[in-house]
C-alpha cells in the first residue's frame, strides 16, 4: 500500500529532514511513528500528504506515484487520505455537522448522501447529540474526533494523524487513541504520530522509531523504546 | 456522481467582498473611474469620426465642373480624374443631384428648379493618403476644365491632430488606471485569500481542487467588474449628457451622438470591460491556488 523507497528530504534551506527512508506498510496496518523532536515524522507525514516533495528516491501510495504524481492529480490523491493534525484546524464558524459535511461539499457529494453519511460518521467517533455545537462549545478531545470525523467524511483508505492527542489531556487522548484503533479494525490503513510512550505500548502495535532522519527501529508489539 | 452548489460560490464571494469592505470600495472605485474615462474617450473620439464624416472632411475633395462645360467635357474630366495617382474613389454629382442635395439641406432653396440651377457637375473624390493632397490637387488644377479644387485638407489635418492628441492622452490614461486598477483588484484579493488561508489549507487536505478554492474569488472579481461597470454607465450617461444639452444648445454647428442611441454600447462595453479586469485581477492574484 504505502512504500518508501530510500526517500530523502532536503528542504531548501539545506535541512536533511530525512536521510535514507525504507519503510513498507500494508493496507490495514496500523502504525505508530515515534521518535524525539525533530526526528522527521512530520516531514514524514508532509510527503505522504504531498504536502512536500521527496528530494530523492520512490513513494508510492497504492496506484499513487508521488514522485511523479502532477499538480493538478494532487487534489484527487488527497481524497485517499484522511488526515488529523495536533491543533484540530475546524472551521470555528460552522458547526459540527457542517465541518464534517464540507469536506463532502468539496469534493461534490450530493446534499441527500452528505445528510445521511455525517451522522453515520459522528456516531462512529462517538458523537451524536453533538452535531449543532460549535467547536468553541466542545471540548478539544471533541474537537478531534469532529477532525477525526471530518478526515473520514470521504471514506479515505488511508487515516494520517500527526500527534493527534498533543493539546488533549490523558483521558481523552486514550480515547482518541482508541477510536484510531477502531478506525483501523473497520478496515483502514493507520499512521499515527505520537509521543505518547504510554499508549504505545498500551496498544502493542508496530512502532516505526525515527531518529535524526533514519529509521532506527520497526517492530511490532509497542514497547516505546526507552533509549532514546 | 458529482455535484456542486453554485449558491456556495457566490455566498463566499459576497462574504469576502464584506470582509474585506474598504478594499472592495477602493477597488470599485478605481475601476469605476477607469470606466468612465475610457468610455469619455471613446465617445468623444467617435464623436470626432461623426461629425468627420458629416462634414465630408475624411479623405475627400470636390472639384467643381466649369458650368459651361458639355457632357462629353465632363466624361473626359472624369476620366481623367479617374488615372491620377492616390485615388480611391469618384463619384460624379450632376448638377441636378448636387441640387436635390441642397434642397434636402437648405430650405432657402425651395424656388430654385432645374431651369435656374446655378450648380456645375461636380466629383466628389476619395483619395487614398493625406501626405500626397498637395500633388493630387496641383494634377486637379491642370486638368482642363475644372473651376475649382475645394480641398479641405488643413481642417482636416487639424481634426486628425488633435484625434491623434486624444488618443495619446487616451492611450496613456488607460495604461496607468489600467495597471492602477489591477493592482488594486489583486491586492484586495489577496487580502481576501489571506483572511481565510486557513480555510483554504483545510480545503487542500480534504482534497479541493484549485477551481474549488478559487472560484469564490474569480466571482468576487467579477462582482468588483460589475458593480463597477453599472456605477460607470450611470456616471457616464449623467456626464454624457449634460455635455449634450451644451452641445444642442451652444454648439449646433457640431452634431452629437445621443446617449439614447448608444446606452446599450456602453452599458454592454462597460460590463465586459469591468468583468475582465475584476477577473484577470483575481486569476492573477490566484494563480498558485490555480496551478496547484
Ligand atoms: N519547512 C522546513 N524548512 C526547513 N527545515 C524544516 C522544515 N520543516 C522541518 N524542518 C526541519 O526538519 C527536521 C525534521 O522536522 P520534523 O519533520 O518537523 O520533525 P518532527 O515532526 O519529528 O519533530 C528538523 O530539523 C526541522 O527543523
Ligand atoms: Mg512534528
Amino acid at each position: 500500500m504505502i512504500d518508501f523507497v530510500n526517500v530523502k528530504k532536503a528542504y531548501p534551506n539545506g535541512t536533511m529532514a530525512l536521510k535514507g527512508i525504507d519503510l513498507h506498510i500494508d493496507e490495514g496496518e496500523f502504525v505508530f511513528v515515534c521518535g524525539p523532536s525533530g526526528a522527521g515524522k512530520s516531514t514524514l507525514m508532509k510527503l505522504l500528504l504531498r504536502e512536500e516533495r521527496i528530494s530523492s528516491g520512490k513513494l508510492t501510495v497504492g496506484e499513487y506515484d508521488l514522485s511523479e504524481l502532477s499538480n493538478v492529480r494532487v487534489p484527487y490523491y488527497r481524497r485517499e487520505l484522511g488526515v488529523v493534525f495536533q491543533d484540530f484546524r475546524l472551521f470555528p464558524k460552522k458547526t459540527v455537522f457542517e465541518n464534517v459535511a464540507f469536506a463532502m461539499e468539496v469534493v461534490g457529494t450530493p446534499k441527500s448522501l452528505i445528510a445521511r453519511r455525517v451522522p453515520a460518521i459522528l456516531n462512529t467517533v462517538n458523537l451524536n447529540g453533538k452535531q449543532d455545537s460549535f467547536p468553541n462549545e466542545i471540548s478539544g478531545g471533541e474537537q478531534q474526533r469532529v477532525a477525526l470525523a471530518r478526515a473520514l467524511a470521504n471514506n479515505p483508505k488511508v487515516i494520517i494523524a500527526d500527534e493527534p492527542t498533543g493539546n488533549i489531556d490523558p483521558k481523552m487522548s486514550l480515547e482518541i487513541m482508541s477510536l484510531l484503533i477502531k478506525i483501523n479494525k473497520l478496515g483502514k490503513t493507520v499512521i499515527v504520530v505520537t509521543h505518547e510512550k504510554d499508549l504505545v505500548d498500551y496498544y502493542k502495535q508496530r512502532v516505526v522509531m525515527l531518529d535524526n532522519g533514519l529509521i532506527v527501529e520497526d517492530r511490532v508489539g509497542g514497547m516505546f523504546n526507552a533509549q532514546v | 456522481m458529482r455535484r456542486y452548489n453554485p449558491f456556495y460560490f457566490i455566498g463566499q464571494a459576497f462574504e469576502g467582498l464584506f470582509r474585506n469592505g474598504v478594499m472592495s470600495f477602493a477597488s470599485i472605485a478605481v475601476l469605476t473611474s477607469l470606466l468612465v474615462v475610457i468610455g469619455g474617450f471613446t465617445l468623444l473620439v467617435t464623436n470626432i469620426d461623426v461629425n468627420l464624416d458629416e462634414f465630408g472632411l475624411i479623405n475627400q475633395i470636390v472639384v467643381f465642373c466649369d458650368p459651361n462645360a458639355s457632357d462629353e467635357q465632363i466624361a473626359t474630366i472624369g476620366e481623367a480624374i479617374g488615372k491620377l495617382d492616390n485615388i480611391e474613389s469618384v463619384q460624379h454629382v450632376t448638377k441636378e443631384e448636387g441640387l436635390e442635395q441642397m434642397k434636402a439641406e437648405y430650405d432657402i432653396y425651395d424656388d430654385v428648379d432645374e431651369a435656374n440651377n446655378p450648380l456645375p457637375d461636380s466629383f466628389v473624390i476619395t483619395y487614398l493618403e493625406n501626405e500626397k493632397v498637395p500633388n493630387l490637387d496641383y494634377q486637379l488644377n491642370q486638368i482642363e476644365g475644372i473651376a475649382k479644387v475645394n480641398n479641405r485638407l488643413d481642417l482636416a489635418t487639424k481634426i486628425e491632430g488633435f484625434k491623434r492628441g486624444v488618443m495619446l492622452v487616451f492611450v496613456w490614461f488607460l495604461v496607468i488606471l489600467g495597471v492602477v486598477s489591477i493592482f488594486i483588484i489583486i491586492n484586495t484579493i489577496k487580502l481576501s485569500v489571506f483572511s481565510r488561508r486557513n480555510e483554504i489549507s483545510i480545503m487542500q487536505y480534504v482534497g479541493a481542487t484549485g477551481w474549488f478554492i478559487s472560484l469564490p474569488y474569480i466571482i468576487e472579481g467579477a462582482v468588483i467588474g460589475i458593480v463597477s461597470s453599472v456605477a460607470a454607465y450611470f456616471i457616464e450617461w449623467y456626464i454624457y449628457s449634460y455635455i449634450e444639452e451644451m452641445v444642442i444648445t451652444d454648439l449646433q454647428m457640431i452634431s452629437i451622438l445621443q446617449f439614447t442611441d448608444i446606452r446599450g454600447y456602453v452599458f454592454w462595453g462597460f460590463v465586459g470591460l469591468g468583468i475582465i479586469t475584476g477577473v484577470l485581477g483575481s486569476i492573477i492574484s490566484l494563480a498558485r491556488y490555480l496551478r496547484q
